[in-house]
């Protein structure tokens, strides 16, 4: 009974090992070619793998990459320090890139990378570029809203009481918040988030939650992502009763934030990792985000996605993107006011 | 002789040191990024209103969950080998079930059909339903191990069936009921899937949104080290509650088959208390994933579905065997009869356990990124899974090799073995079915594990659990649902197998053998 206790031991042992030697290829970069470039991508892999097979076939450099949530591999980087693997950080926002900038692990970026997209999205040290742009919309049912508003401040009427749907917990609703901190002051932005509470504004964990609960009429405008409402629509596979409404231009609720890339200080193939950030930011890549994922092209006088204004006729207000990363005080803010 | 055990003796307490420091590179990492604050800071932090208010949930969620899980996990079990139903086997099967289910998965399935759910009730109800498994496993292996004479006296004595269970049958069961509210509430203190999906902040959810919103990671650990001194006095206080050791009679104990009550009021009862947590805890989570799934069946290309498979059970189970291995010093010392070093070892084992997921991983990543190729492979992911499940191991591993008697132990030292001749050829091979058993109990919750599989991963390298997680990141829970249902079905195979009964009848035939 003892040597079979062992010998089934042995045999789970080489079956683990095994298994593991099957999974783990290891990485190959002998030779001065670079056949390999690993990038952490904070971007889901449904959107952008098709992307990076694209640029993989064009280049012949293999991508390792990396995914999970932006913060999350912020906060990895962070604590890897100068001993990343990673040669990239691609995030979905503009605050994990901050994060990183700040620490001083992302390389100047030469000014010939990505010459197309507007100055505005980028970096004022030059430390990340931004790849699409994500605008801030209130999404509403159109037959249940007639008088659409025209300010964040107008949320907190009577009028919507009880009708409009909140993500305090998700990134986006906060980076729009640091914004309205950042713009209005911190007694602006604490009066409108009480407003809104007292509003009868309702809960949601996720943007996708409030463009579904709009759908099923629990509410009827909710502040989210403006790419939501196309991709519930493709996640439950048909039309919703849900639209993009923007607010009057210049109004800080039509902030647009962006996902973007930076190059890690530390890695040793910043030729290539350019190369990816300049196809990123190519005509031929940015139309393809606009038609593929329905989010905005960074660059001047290109087109909307289907159904959306363009860009420049949004009127976003002029935040600085860098600032977005100081989410402390965001957060201890909904605190305070009772919303987290 | 003697001078050579104390020797073999230092150096297992040496060994049993190694395996301590290494498992506590987390908190040796929180304790770092701690110090990084200023003193001030620290007080400020910690004495903030929300803080305490976070510690206050959690703990208030903590107390529910250990409650219904000592009356009810307790009640079923009892349920389950005390009274004549159909089945019993089936029944306990799908009581244990519940373990193959991640807690996100199991939320998520919920919310699929009730998206209201959410708050500390709803948390709680989760995390009762899905801990309560550890209990009844607990609670049914020392039913099975009570000698069934002393009920039989008692029975003769004049007790009623109500006062042999009473008296009889709960004292002798009390540390096992004290080590399943140990299990389930070191669940709940380290839980994140269910809690943030419900909207309940934890300490556990505090961590997390500090760390990632903030990207302050010395505040982060603060509140850690918060949660640590938590479950440390939950630990205490459990060795405190669960009062002096029973001695164990074991198998030497005269077993028959058990008789088990004959009331159809009772017998009813019981089938619809089981029918029900089944229900809820079984039959509603299968069925939404097999819905979802069959809403789009082909979604998913079977060669990720295979790929992701083997990934996790090939990681999974390499941390199973290297936590088995760091837990056979701290077992062999528990052998050795009680000491204040063991005892200390076994609670800062208990304790870590508490430490989630994320912060495991975060260690591992400001230690594990200064290895070079040995960061983000599958060996120091495997490695994060032992150090984060050893506390089951450990406590399996340690149960078998004290169950084994010490009469017996006496019997084969007059018989002229030597110490670790009675180790070899006495213990081990009587505790070796229960060895195993913790190695599957590790190997099942790793290969459910989502944070720390996320940041340790080799780059590239896909399981069930984080393929799971990049579908419901974008609510494509269709898609999601085949990757949730293979982990299900592959998770409840080392769940059948805990089920099943370890005889006294076999271990007797062992010790004949080896005797």
């Amino acid at each position: 009974l003892k040597k079979s206790w062992i010998a089934a031991g042995v045999a789970f042992a080489a079956l683990i090992l095994g298994g593991v030697s099957w999974v783990v290829s290891g990485p190959d970069n002998s030779g001065g070619q670079v056949k390999e470039l690993t990038i952490y991508s904070g971007r889901s892999e449904e959107f952008i793998a098709p992307f990076f097979a694209n640029w993989e076939q064009e280049s012949g450099i293999k991508l390792n990459v990396r995914y999970g949530d932006s913060a999350e591999l912020a906060a990895q980087i962070l604590e890897e320090g100068s001993n990343s693997p990673a040669d990239l950080f691609l995030s979905q926002d503009a605050g994990s890139l901050g994060a990183v900038s700040i620490a001083g692990l992302f390389t100047k970026l030469p000014t010939g990378t990505g010459a197309q997209i507007e100055d505005i999205y980028i970096a004022g040290d030059r430390s990340w570029i931004g790849v699409t742009g994500r605008a801030r919309v209130f999404a509403y049912n159109p037959q249940a809203v007639t008088l659409l508003p025209q300010s964040v401040s107008d949320l907190t009427k009577p009028a919507y009481k009880a009708r409009v749907g909140i993500a305090p917990s998700n990134a986006s609703f906060q980076a729009f918040v640091t914004a309205l901190i950042t713009e209005k002051g911190a007694t602006f932005a604490e009066n409108w988030l009480k407003a809104m509470k007292d509003n009868g504004a309702q809960i949601y964990l996720k943007n996708s939650a409030i463009v579904e609960a709009i759908d099923k009429g629990e509410i009827d405008l909710g502040l989210v992502n403006h790419y939501y409402t196309w991709e519930v629509s493709q996640a439950l596979g048909r039309d919703i009763k849900v639209e993009n409404g923007f607010f009057a231009p210049g109004d800080i609720g039509n902030l647009v934030n962006v996902s973007g890339v930076g190059i890690m200080a530390t890695s040793e193939k910043q030729q290539a990792a350019l190369d990816l950030i300049n196809y990123l930011t190519s005509e031929v890549a940015q139309a393809k985000f606009v038609k593929d994922t329905h989010e905005y092209s960074l660059i001047p006088g290109s087109k909307a996605p289907a159904s959306l204004p363009e860009l420049k006729s949004i009127g976003s207000p002029k935040v600085d993107l860098a600032s977005l990363e100081k989410v402390q005080a965001t957060q201890d803010l909904l605190t305070k006011v009772g919303l987290l | 002789l003697k001078s050579e055990n104390r020797l073999g003796s230092y150096g297992l307490r040496a060994l049993v040191a190694g395996v301590l420091l290494t498992i506590s590179q987390p908190l040796i990492y929180l304790f770092i990024r701690a110090s990084e604050k200023s003193s001030q800071e620290i007080l400020a932090l910690l004495s903030r209103q929300k803080t305490l208010e976070v510690l206050g949930l959690t703990l208030l969620l903590l107390v529910i969950v250990v409650c219904v899980n000592v009356f009810l996990g307790t009640a079923i079990a009892a349920g389950l080998h005390y009274v004549k139903i159909p089945y019993p086997r089936l029944l306990l099967v799908s009581t244990v079930l519940p373990l193959a289910i991640p807690s996100y998965v199991f939320t998520y399935t919920w919310k699929a059909i009730f998206p209201a759910l959410e708050g500390i009730w709803a948390a709680a109800f989760i995390l009762s339903l899905s801990t309560m498994p550890y209990m009844i496993l607990a609670v049914s292996i020392s039913f099975q191990r009570i000698d069934s004479g002393i009920i039989e006296v008692a029975r003769t004595l004049g007790l009623s069936k109500i006062s042999v269970f009473n008296r009889v049958i709960l004292p002798q069961v009390r540390r096992s009921i004290s080590a399943g509210a140990l299990l389930s509430g070191l669940y709940v203190l380290s839980d994140f899937g269910a809690v943030s999906l419900l909207n309940v902040e934890t300490l556990t959810v505090s961590i997390q949104n500090l760390f990632k919103s903030s990207y302050d990671r010395g505040a982060a650990s603060v509140i850690g080290i918060l949660l640590f001194f938590a479950a440390a006095i939950f630990v205490l206080f459990e060795s405190i509650l669960k009062g002096r050791d029973f001695e164990s009679r074991g198998a030497e104990g005269f077993q028959e088959q058990i008789r088990r009550i004959k009331n159809s009021a009772l017998s009813a009862l019981t089938i619809l208390v089981i029918a029900l947590y089944g229900f809820l805890a079984v039959v509603i989570p299968f069925y939404v994933l097999i819905s979802r799934y069959l809403q789009n069946p082909g979604i998913v290309a079977f060669s990720d579905l295979f790929s992701a498979a083997i990934s996790t059970v090939s990681v999974a189970g390499l941390g199973a065997f290297i936590a088995f291995i760091l837990s056979l010093p701290l077992a062999l010392l528990a052998t050795q009869g009680p000491s204040a070093f063991a005892a200390i070892s076994g609670k800062v084992i208990l304790i870590s356990h508490a430490l989630p997921g994320v912060v495991v991983g975060l260690a591992l990543v400001s230690f594990g990124s200064r290895l070079g190729p040995l960061y983000q492979s599958a060996f120091l992911l495997a490695f994060a899974y032992a150090v984060l499940f050893l506390a089951k191991s450990v406590a399996s591993t340690t149960a078998a090799l004290t169950s084994v008697s010490p009469h017996l132990k006496e019997v084969a030292a007059t018989l002229g073995k030597s110490k670790s001749g009675i180790a070899m050829q006495v213990v081990f091979p009587i505790a070796l079915p229960n060895l195993a058993l913790g190695v599957l109990l590790v190997f099942l919750t790793a290969m459910k594990e989502l944070p720390a599989t996320l940041m340790l991963r080799p780059t590239g390298m896909d399981t069930l659990a984080t393929e799971i997680w990049s579908y419901a990141a974008i609510s494509r829970f269709n898609e999601a649902a085949p990757y949730a249902l293979l982990l299900v079905i592959i998770a409840a195979i080392p769940t059948f197998i805990l089920t099943i009964p370890r005889t006294a009848k076999n271990e007797i035939e062992q010790k004949v053998r080896y005797l």
